[in-house]
């Protein structure tokens, strides 16, 4: 598979502060890649090391396989939302857009286009300042679609949006995976990442701490098994039951959490039955990406520490 | 370039931008052509508190068709360099820059072209002010008594084109210093207030206080020799080869700012 961005060692430094840090990431072309990542993480700056806006301290990086040290040689082919969507407020979302055909050499028929990707036909007319935060999401969008983008970079799209307007934002940003755009879309909202992306770059302290998969991150955490007595009162049973066989297990909400692979779930059913305990329920809940990235950072910290 | 200067004219369309780039020129423009038009004097007064007043004589030379205009091209001046400072320093406090360096990575290019457009707004203001300014003077001074063949004359079409020429070219100068301040201080009320700050009173110090013959070398004080077509020690040739000295070196400086510093 072809890569959208490649970075290597690519490190940022602002006086003291290191906000990106020596970091290499393999970006596949044709899919939405989710950078993730708490705020202050360094998720911003890379993404504007990318587009040429700051240079590396250090490092390189290449995107549609040109170096970002010509970014004219490949931002005609990206889009891109930085931060919050910043326009003329008076001017209308349509001639914020004319002033970006304009400048880029654009056809100018691509603002009607965008506009009706974005579901902003009738309101293009307005000024942007009576414009609502999830519509100038949605003309930031339009923005990075102006150049029929082979890659779109997209910086935390979902801030600001109400739960509806999220549920657009990805729904635009599953249309352009379909449409075979890459996506690359930065987000500190781990849910949101979860369900648009099939691939995943975690960035902690300016340091690159996962990427890959979000199945194979999500696999290779481990998962729980939640088991529900039928009678509370056999809850402790059952949890040293698990204990015993080697699982750790604890006592949560009237459920007994057991931290074993899925497949061990007959085996508990069994031994259960067997020591006469009835279950209500059992389940296996697989760890969320919150969770796994916390797993991953707190495990990077420990390393660090005792590196140290 | 094109693409930068074709993209700025959308900007400048605004009826903000109108209001104010050409409406504020026009103000200072008709205003002081009205001024100078009615209170002109048929004879030099005597009284101390008069002596600003323009006399006839003065006003029936071929110049005197542009003589309010002139008068007030510091402060035409200024219009234009809040004007530019305003232009490059709101990209950078509303967050447009990055979008447009997005779309045109060739800074170089893009300052250029955006400088050029407001350039030729800048031509365009000047030479409506100038338009208007000399109507208005047409229309006021017959009722004054005051003789306008000399206006109307070769020599007067001459000098009211060099007196154009001289306004915008220092429009332009004041704009550059503008733009400068716009891109060093990213913020339009710091770069508009320091670099008013720094033309107007701070220069006037400068040259009161402390170095009298600063008149014939601060930019400022150029600039206004400039639009005057050369005054006092300051000819008119010689604040136009100081001047090129000082664009080049702020416009070098300028876009190394812009190329070099984190948008």
């Amino acid at each position: 598979m072809t890569s959208s961005v490649v970075t290597s060692g690519l490190t940022k430094r602002f006086g003291q502060r290191l906000a990106v840090n020596a970091v290499d990431i393999d970006l596949p072309a044709g899919v939405v890649s989710g950078f993730v990542g708490p705020n202050g993480a360094g998720k911003t700056t890379t993404i504007q090391l990318l587009l040429g806006l700051c240079r590396p301290t250090a490092g390189s990086a290449e995107v549609l396989g040109r170096p970002i040290s010509d970014p004219a040689s490949y931002l005609g082919r990206v889009g891109a939302l930085i931060e919050a969507p910043s326009f003329y407020p008076t001017l209308s979302g349509r001639r914020n857009l004319e002033v970006l055909t304009r400048l880029g050499r654009i056809d100018s028929g691509r603002v009607s286009e965008v506009l009706a990707m974005v579901e902003l036909s009738d309101r293009g007319g307005d000024l942007v300042r009576a414009y609502s935060l999830g519509m100038k999401q949605r003309l930031g969008v339009a923005a990075a679609l102006l150049p029929d983008p082979e890659l779109c970079i997209l910086d935390e799209p979902t801030n600001g949006l109400d739960p509806a307007g999220i549920r657009e934002m990805r729904s635009v940003i599953r249309g352009l995976a379909d449409r075979g755009i890459s996506v690359f879309v930065s987000s500190h909202l781990l849910a949101e990442i979860e369900a648009i992306c099939d691939h995943l770059v975690m960035i902690d302290n300016g340091r690159i701490v996962f990427q890959g998969g979000v199945d194979k991150l999500i696999d290779a955490q481990q998962s729980d098994i939640v088991a529900t007595p039928e009678h509370p009162a056999d809850l402790q049973a059952l949890a040293e039951l698990c204990v015993a066989a080697g699982k750790p297990a604890r006592v949560e909400q009237g459920e007994v959490h057991v931290q074993a692979a899925e497949d061990w779930a007959p085996e508990l059913n069994r031994a259960a039955m067997a020591a006469g305990i009835t279950l209500r329920g059992l389940t296996v809940r697989r760890a969320s990406l919150e969770e796994a990235f916390f797993a991953i950072t707190e495990a990077e910290r420990d390393g660090t520490e005792q590196d140290a | 370039m094109l693409g930068a200067y074709s993209s700025e004219w959308v900007k400048l369309r605004r009826r903000a931008m109108l209001l104010w780039g050409l409406g504020g020129g026009l103000f200072f423009a008709v205003l002081a052509t009205v001024f100078t038009v009615e209170r002109a004097v048929r004879t030099a007064p005597l009284f101390p508190l008069r002596r600003g007043r323009v006399t006839f004589a003065e006003l029936e030379l071929p110049t005197g068709l542009v003589h309010g205009v002139v008068d007030v091209s510091t402060l035409i001046g200024i219009v234009s360099l809040c004007l530019f400072a305003g232009a490059f320093a709101t990209e950078y406090s509303q967050g447009t820059m990055r979008n447009l360096l997005v779309r045109e990575p060739r800074r170089a290019q893009l300052l250029t072209g955006k400088f050029l457009a407001l350039a030729t707004f800048i031509g365009v203001a000047v030479v409506l002010e100038i338009v208007v300014s000399c109507a208005v003077a047409l229309l006021l001074a017959p009722g004054r008594g005051i003789t306008t063949s000399a206006w109307t004359s070769s020599t007067g079409i001459n000098d009211l084109l060099q007196a154009t020429l001289h306004v915008f070219l220092a429009s332009v100068g004041y704009g550059l210093v503008g733009a400068a301040a716009g891109v060093l201080f990213r913020s339009p009320g710091v770069a508009i207030g320091a670099s008013v700050a720094y033309v107007i009173p701070v220069e006037a110090i400068i040259v009161g206080a402390i170095w009298s013959n600063g008149d014939r070398w601060l930019p400022g004080q150029l600039l206004s020799a400039l639009a005057h077509g050369g005054s006092g020690d300051s000819s008119y040739h010689h604040s136009l080869i100081t001047l090129a000295v000082y664009m080049v070196l702020i416009a070098a400086a300028t876009l190394a700012v812009f190329k070099r510093r984190d948008a």
